[in-house]
């Protein structure tokens, strides 16, 4: 299924980019070719302001925007080009000009006539908006991924670490006997005194006190002791999908993240959403659960004999 | 009185967990640093193994989302959210939240930012955001880390998981807020 996913995340993104590039393009959305004009307010010889109304931004793009009745930036002057530094305040097209036209937030637009204050500029030629974000998306997103799984090496570590040390002394095998009436339940597979048990429930702690640095590599450490018991290799497991359900369903006593941005925002109550986020996760928990037993008795998702011991050849190195 | 409590256990849970454990191990005379080490040799590896599943997930999720396939989605979906009274404002939060984590947050800061965090649809917002974890993530990150390429019905149970989170988040928020 997750191939499914894939391909249909990766096909409707293309699809979608350049259906809304096409139509721009038709539509002129940005405008290309048309002279905007505009008030210059220089304050030194060549750095300055420009400003423009909001009526008449939204007339010369056909939209309607919400934001000040006069917008200005501000600008400097360099022969007969103009340099317009976009802000957060700036309105979206001009956002979306900026960043296509050199991937920052500066606008170089050519200055046709200059009559006291008023300027008429050209700006820069904007097209294959989407497009251009998809080569970006593609080149950020997976340095991205490789920044992630780099920057939890050390936390992964110490971790582990720890965890061998519990499992060495004896102490997970503690901790999976207090929980284990509960464990034995929803993961009928998993032999009540088997490893996985306790990293399980140390991922579970973990998550329930929204520690994610520690949740992520004892929920690791737990998959592993999973496949351990796993016969179909390359094949997830009834267990490992239940747990994994439990994982994203996101049970946790503090939403921290949720409750510092709330505060961060100058809320009058930013820990409101306590209660509420702890009924959502925890019907999101049942939910999970619920489905992933239900879900395995169904023949597709059956585990297929004749799979076994044939990877895909791509996984062949393995 | 409990928002203490927990805040409190949250910032104390790791040192105590980490003294309790090393103090057994010395009791039991397990050689603590040896064990530690053999340990932590493994965490190279597993964040090695995770990275080509979280260059696919993570890139395609990407393309999605630069695409502006969203808005587009959220055009489409506009009447079955109007059906289950969720406002507009909050579905692209609904669909994002499986996808992303960081994109997540930057639009529960953007939505709260817009319309206040004490609104009825900031509060929502941020309870959406903390009814769920980013389902793909956690299934690309796990699922790497052991060499697991056929997921069976785990996908289908994680969003099953998400929507359930996102429909008792407006459940709840429904009946306290309005």
């Amino acid at each position: 299924m997750l191939n499914y996913v894939w391909i249909g995340l990766v096909l409707i993104g293309v699809l979608a980019a350049a259906s809304t590039d096409i139509y721009d393009a038709s539509t002129n959305r940005y405008r290309n070719g048309q002279p905007f004009e505009l008030q210059y307010n220089s304050t030194t010889a060549m750095n300055g302001t420009v400003s423009y109304s909001r009526e008449y931004y939204d007339k010369f793009y056909g939209v309607d925007v919400d934001s000040p009745d006069t917008i200005s930036c501000r600008a400097d002057l360099t022969g007969s080009f103009i340099n317009i530094y976009t802000d957060n305040d700036s309105p979206k097209i001009w956002k979306i000009v900026a960043k296509t036209d050199d991937n920052s937030k500066l606008i170089t637009a050519k200055v046709l006539s200059q009559h006291g204050n008023m300027m008429t500029i050209l700006l820069p030629t904007t097209s294959l908006v989407k497009t251009k974000a998809v080569l970006d998306a593609v080149i950020s997103y997976s340095e991205l991924a490789v920044k992630i799984a780099l920057g939890l090496i050390g936390v992964m570590a110490f971790w582990l670490g720890i965890m061998k040390l519990a499992e060495d002394s004896g102490m997970i095998k503690i901790i999976a006997r207090v929980l284990k009436p509960v464990m034995v339940r929803i993961f009928p597979d998993i032999p009540p005194d088997h490893p996985a048990i306790g990293a399980m429930i140390m991922n579970m702690a973990a998550n329930m006190l929204g520690l994610n640095n520690a949740a992520t590599p004892l929920g690791l450490k737990a998959m592993e002791h999973l496949e351990s018991l796993n016969t179909h290799k390359g094949t997830a497991t009834n267990a490992m999908i239940t747990f994994l359900a439990i994982n994203t369903a996101g049970l946790t006593l503090i939403p921290a993240t949720a409750i510092a941005v709330r505060a961060a925002l100058g809320s009058k109550d930013p820990t409101i959403i306590l209660m509420t986020s702890f009924f959502g996760a925890g019907l999101a928990t049942i939910a999970g659960i619920a489905a992933a037993k239900i879900l395995q008795r169904l023949k597709i998702y059956r585990i297929d004999d004749k799979l076994d011991g044939n990877p895909p050849e791509s996984e062949g190195s393995n | 009185m409990i928002k203490v409590i927990l805040q409190t256990l949250s910032i104390v849970a790791i040192p105590l967990i980490i003294a309790a454990f090393v103090a057994y191990a010395a009791k039991k005379k397990v050689p603590v640093y040896e064990s530690f080490v053999a340990g932590a040799k493994g965490g190279f590896e597993v964040a090695i193994k995770i990275i080509p599943y979280l260059v696919a997930m993570l890139v395609a999720i990407g393309i999605f989302r630069a695409s502006g396939a969203m808005e587009i989605l959220v055009k489409l979906l506009a009447p079955i959210a109007n059906l289950i009274g969720m406002p507009p404002q909050v579905v692209p939060m609904a669909l994002l939240r499986p996808l992303t984590g960081s994109g997540s947050l930057g639009l529960m800061a953007d939505t709260m930012k817009r319309y206040g965090p004490d609104s009825f649809i900031g509060i929502l917002v941020s309870t959406m955001y903390g009814s769920s974890e980013t389902t793909f993530y956690v299934l690309a990150v796990y699922f790497g880390a052991v060499n697991i390429y056929r997921t069976r019905h785990a996908v289908a149970a994680g969003l099953i998981a998400d929507a359930v989170g996102m429909l008792g988040a407006l459940l709840i928020c429904r009946l306290l807020f309005g």
